[in-house]
């Protein structure tokens, strides 16, 4: 890459912690962001459980006045997005306003404000429509939200690519800003949980449930069954290496290089994981050993094992010598889980540790790798890589380093 | 890349499919001879509704392309997207036999996805219907779901991603997809997108009492508002030297586009119109022209009071007095507004306006309005030599998009 990209700011409303220190934390105690839903009745179903964010109190980020009319995505990724201007010590304002933009990840968006807007349509007709619901059906009602509630006046997009949706999203910031079309842009990713959300989920037979193992989320473990859906927002402040170093601000870390790339090969389709790998670690400006990887497994039968080939195809010498772990062992599975991923690895750049993959007993043989499991370890790490995998064909690499 | 020489963007492959014209031979002479493709809503039951028509596409019958099994995995949407791809690719001569091309990206731009196969499921769940609701009727309901479709079908392997900026997500995808080639991150991109109707669209619109409940009349005096349409339109964009080295049909040259965003209202547009002026000017400089070059705007013109008022205050801010005799006008009032494909369809239009010498119309137009006091093209076409034509798409969110394309020498 021409010029340099920096992480210069991380914003995390989470399962497992809200604000970076607390997710911090929560990354270093192995936290359980997940548990038996009371937000909405799981009695029609199986599955009982999901990573919703607690702790959340909208009021803390948004005025009361506003709360109302935002869908939850959006009040999460308003929350997440201020978390992470402060972070990364910025502040927008008229000077500044047109050369910071955002581009975020998100799959459904504010999902149970179009069910509510859709279930009155249904059931009660047109007259009795409630025309304030319409406005955030669309799935770029959360970035809308928040440039209109933060002043962001630069490039503005939503992205949504399957699982790699958060990475489809941070890719198209970096060759935005490679560009030269911002200097700043804030991207990640943001999902919520909602109850039709989950009945979809569930209908699709995706969700992991009690079947003598117990309903959990267990990336790369034996009796690992299915998915936990979870939720939240990460927000990544990206930023022109020269932009960060006239304002004085420390970074986390650099965006390496990174690729995305559509399957080719149904029948192998780890063979596109390490395509993307390698092309990846090509465009990257000379060789550097990776400390770790950042692990997309999420409990699925499919994806863990997928992974599980693509590195050892990757790496065929040392991956037993690489160390990964997945996030969604804490905090379940959603479409833009790349952000919190992302978010995580920013943590692991400037802590140095590495987070375990929690839940983990029964060791899978077709799952293989050097996984960290239950604990974490201190370890200092210099580069990690950051895999996106779509089953349904997209894959994604992300390199990025101190 | 820095020291690489610039690498330039043509347009060498086009696909439509919409109320006006299922390929772009038809789309072209529906635009020439001011077509109006909006009638009444036979996809769903409008009774209930204040405007009962839009610009549905008519005698579709989905066998004709697809065989029963496919069709149980995609929606109205992804089926529009396969047929415009499907034109668009062979238009460009790109091979389709299983050939893996990992040279080509696809980036789409989406709207409701597959929000009619799921409002489906949704509707049995609600009203209790018989027997369990197909659950493959929710698979198509991720926007991403016709990019994958696109992709798989035609082996392109290279870099993938799917727009979701509500109205102008396609115009966005062009210019994003234009930027991967001049990285040098693909060789081509297929860009785009597709939208089908779907009922809670069409009553959300309703709801917000923006739809016309005649045939929609963008920048008239009478005007009251929108007509909603659905499609697909696809271009494909390659690199201009692997363009030339392989003797493609070279449509025109994407120039430069522009992506900002308001921070101002989900819906509303900024009134004075001094971001939508921004988002033009910007496109104009990043494609290194000035307002004098522009022979054509490819308006928004959505037929909304407020939206073409505030168009036409933005045109004036960015053209000055040049703004009143650049010809102007809003295909949407023949293709509907087909939301997440509604800024492609009119790239497709002002990429033929150039390709064939003519502009569109704006049809349905009678009366004059105060403050829309442009050059509109009514109702009929105008042959005229086209060189550089700037496409607007303004979007819920405050997402504004402009592209420019040029005539290819």
């Amino acid at each position: 890459m021409s010029e340099g990209i920096l992480i210069t700011g991380i914003g995390v409303v989470s399962s497992i912690g809200i604000g970076k220190d607390q997710f911090c934390l929560g990354l270093r105690d192995g936290a359980d962001g997940i548990s038996e839903i009371s937000e909405f009745d799981t009695s029609p179903f199986k599955a009982k459980k999901g990573g919703v964010v607690k702790d959340f109190n909208a009021r803390e980020f948004i005025p009361i006045s506003k709360i109302r009319r935002l869908d939850r995505a959006s009040q999460l990724a308003i929350a997440a997005s201020r978390l992470a201007l402060e972070d990364a010590k910025l502040t927008i304002s008229g000077s500044n306003s047109c050369e910071v933009g955002i581009i975020l990840g998100s799959g459904f968006c504010g999902l149970a404000n179009s069910e509510a807007f859709h279930r009155g349509q249904v059931l009660r007709g047109f007259l009795e429509m409630n025309p304030m619901l319409f406005p955030n059906t669309v799935p770029n009602a959360a970035t809308g939200n928040v440039s209109i509630e933060l002043g962001i006046k630069g490039v503005n997009s939503t992205v949504v690519q399957s699982y790699c949706t958060a990475e489809a999203a941070i890719i198209m910031a970096c060759d935005l800003l490679a560009e030269g079309r911002a200097e700043v842009i804030l991207t990640g990713g943001v999902d919520e949980l909602s109850e039709i959300l989950f009945r979809a989920y569930f209908a699709l037979k995706l969700l992991s449930h009690d079947r003598g193992d117990g309903e959990m989320s267990r990336p790369y473990d034996l009796k690992r069954n299915g998915i936990v859906l979870g939720e939240g927002a990460a927000i990544l402040v990206l930023e022109k290496e020269g932009h960060a170093l006239s304002r004085g601000v420390e970074s986390y870390g650099r965006i390496l290089s990174y690729s995305i790339v559509g399957g080719s090969d149904a029948d192998s389709p780890w063979r596109d994981i390490e395509r993307a790998i390698g092309l990846a670690r090509e465009s990257m400006n000379g060789e550097r050993k990776i400390d770790y990887i950042s692990g997309a497994g999420n409990s699925s039968k499919r994806v863990d094992e997928m992974e599980a080939r693509g590195i050892k195809g990757a790496f065929p010498s040392d991956y037993c010598a690489l160390p990964i772990s997945s996030i969604k062992s804490m905090i379940g599975e959603s479409i833009a889980s790349g952000g919190m991923r992302m978010a995580a690895n920013a943590i692991i750049l400037e802590e140095g540790f590495i987070f375990p993959t929690i839940h983990y007993q029964t060791p899978d043989p077709h799952c293989d790798l050097n996984y960290v499991v239950n604990k974490s370890v201190e370890r200092e790490v210099k580069t990690i890589l950051h895999n996106g995998i779509s089953p349904d064909g997209t894959f994604a690499s992300i390199l990025l380093g101190r | 890349m820095s020291n690489q020489k610039i690498r330039r963007v043509v347009i060498t492959g086009l696909g439509v499919f919409t109320a006006i014209g299922k390929n772009t031979p038809q789309f072209r002479r529906s635009l020439e001879g001011g077509r109006v493709g909006i009638d009444e809503v036979t996809l769903f039951d409008v009774s209930k509704y204040p405007s009962k028509i839009a610009a549905q596409i008519r005698d579709y019958d989905s066998s004709d392309y697809f065989d029963r099994i496919e069709l149980r995995r995609l929606s109205r949407t992804d089926q529009f997207a396969l047929i415009a791809s499907t034109e668009a690719v062979r238009d460009a001569g790109i091979e389709v036999n299983g050939k893996t091309h990992r040279e080509i990206g696809v980036y789409l731009g989406a709207g409701a996805g597959g929000m009619f196969s799921a409002e489906q499921y949704h509707r049995h769940l609600l009203l209790k219907g018989r027997g369990k609701p197909r659950p493959s009727l929710l698979l198509p309901f991720l926007p991403s779901y016709s990019t994958d479709a696109v992709s798989r079908r035609f082996c392109l392997c290279g870099p993938k991603g799917t727009i979701t900026t509500a109205c102008s997500s396609s115009a966005t995808s062009i210019g994003y997809g234009a930027d991967l080639i001049k990285r040098g991150n693909a060789e081509v991109v297929i860009c785009g997108g597709s939208d089908a109707m779907s009922e809670l669209t069409f009553g959300g619109f309703n709801a917000l009492r923006v739809v016309d409940t005649a045939p929609c009349k963008p920048f008239d005096a009478r005007r009251m508002g929108m007509t909603l349409g659905e499609g697909a339109g696809i271009l494909v964009l390659e690199e201009l030297n692997r363009a030339l080295a392989r003797g493609a049909t070279i449509y025109a040259e994407f120039l430069g586009y522009s992506t900002v965003g308001e921070a101002y209202h989900m819906t509303a547009p900024e009134a004075s119109g001094a971001e939508q002026s921004r988002t033009m000017t910007e496109a104009m400089r990043a494609a290194h022209i000035t307002h004098r070059e522009v022979d054509y705007i490819n308006a928004h013109g959505t037929g909304t009071p407020i939206n073409d008022k505030v168009e036409t205050l933005a045109i004036k801010a960015a053209f000055g007095e040049r703004a009143y005799s650049v010809p102007v006008s809003s295909i949407k009032s023949m293709v509907g507004h087909c939301l997440g494909s509604a800024g492609a369809i009119e790239a497709v239009a002002s990429v033929l306006s150039i390709v064939h010498g003519f502009i569109p119309p704006t049809a349905n137009y009678r009366d004059r309005d105060e403050t829309c006091d442009l050059d509109y093209v009514p109702n009929r076409s105008r042959r005229q030599r086209v060189g550089t034509v700037l496409s607007n798409s303004f979007a819920f969110g405050g997402n504004c998009t402009t592209i420019v394309l040029r005539s290819y020498e």
